[in-house]
């Protein structure tokens, strides 16, 4: 097995499923209310993918090194682990979250539909720790498509 | 109903058939990696695949592992070793399977197995050679 020495905040991965959940769900319910509340699907759509090239242009891990973090509100837990795989979950929400952005302008139901698995799949890493995207990651590694 | 209502209907739909699909999936798997033979030990051990990018091995799996005492882990990275991780159907990681002192897969866990599981598996296995010596 090759050496693991980069290490990842899970902190950090933690925050930002939160903020994909939150932000998900306030873009649902307020679209009962208004549809102005949807615009808030293409938007994260674009931060997770601006964030998966640029880490520096990830909305909720910002929120969390430069406040939540130096604050003491969420504190550190560093794991030894590789940052790919975790970016490559976050593009691929960024994917299907842009897909559904399109899908609501056509197909309201398939897109709001979409947003929402998109949020489940980021509960389920935040509530249980099991990462599609990662999976998905190691198939594609294992079978020679991705390189790290 | 609202398109609101029909979207989490189709999502809930959506989520139920990936669950029902996983569970096929494992059950699958489980059926044909059984009976599977790996290299013979003297004592029932567990193949535990890992790989670089799996964080649940990491924070939940190996703690898990440790605390098993003084069984035989024989880890095996699932993308260096491609041809032993297809022998068991490893399709997620980690995966762990309990083998018994004659090589033979007892049990096989896709996905984070608990301490106490793997316990029960491997007193199970224990007693699979027991039974395999008495009818020899």
């Amino acid at each position: 097995m090759s050496s693991v020495q980069t290490v990842v905040d899970h902190s950090a991965l933690k925050v930002n499923q939160t903020g994909i959940v939150a932000t998900v769900l306030i873009a649902f319910v307020g679209s009962f209310f208004s549809t102005l509340f949807l615009a808030l699907i293409p938007l994260l759509g674009i931060a997770l993918l601006a964030g998966t090239f640029v880490p520096k242009l990830a909305p909720f891990k910002q929120l969390y090194f430069k406040v939540l973090k130096p604050r003491g509100i969420v504190k550190p837990h560093p794991v030894q682990d590789r940052p790919e795989p975790h970016n490559f979950a976050q593009g691929l929400g960024g994917v299907f979250l842009g897909i559904a952005s399109i899908l609501l302008v056509s197909v309201p139901v398939a897109g709001l539909a979409v947003a929402l698995l998109v949020a489940v799949l980021a509960f389920v890493n935040l509530a249980f720790g099991y990462c599609v995207g990662c999976q998905i990651f190691f198939q594609l590694e294992r079978r020679g498509l991705l390189r790290a | 109903m609202s398109a609101q209502l029909w979207a989490l209907a189709v999502a809930g739909a959506v989520v139920l058939a990936a669950t029902g699909l996983e569970s096929f999936r494992a059950w699958r798997g489980r059926r044909l990696a059984a009976g599977v033979s790996a290299a013979p030990a003297g004592e029932p051990y567990i193949l535990y695949f890992t790989g670089d990018t799996c964080t649940v091995c990491k924070t939940h799996q190996e703690p898990a592992l440790a605390r098993l005492g003084e069984v035989r882990i024989h880890k095996v990275d699932a993308v260096e070793e491609r041809d032993l991780a297809d022998r068991f159907h490893v399709y997620t990681l980690p995966t762990t399977v309990v083998m018994a002192a004659d090589g033979r897969a007892v049990h096989v866990n896709y996905g984070y197995a608990p301490a106490p599981k793997l316990v029960r598996q491997l007193a199970d296995a224990r007693g699979a050679a027991l039974r395999s010596a008495a009818t020899a």
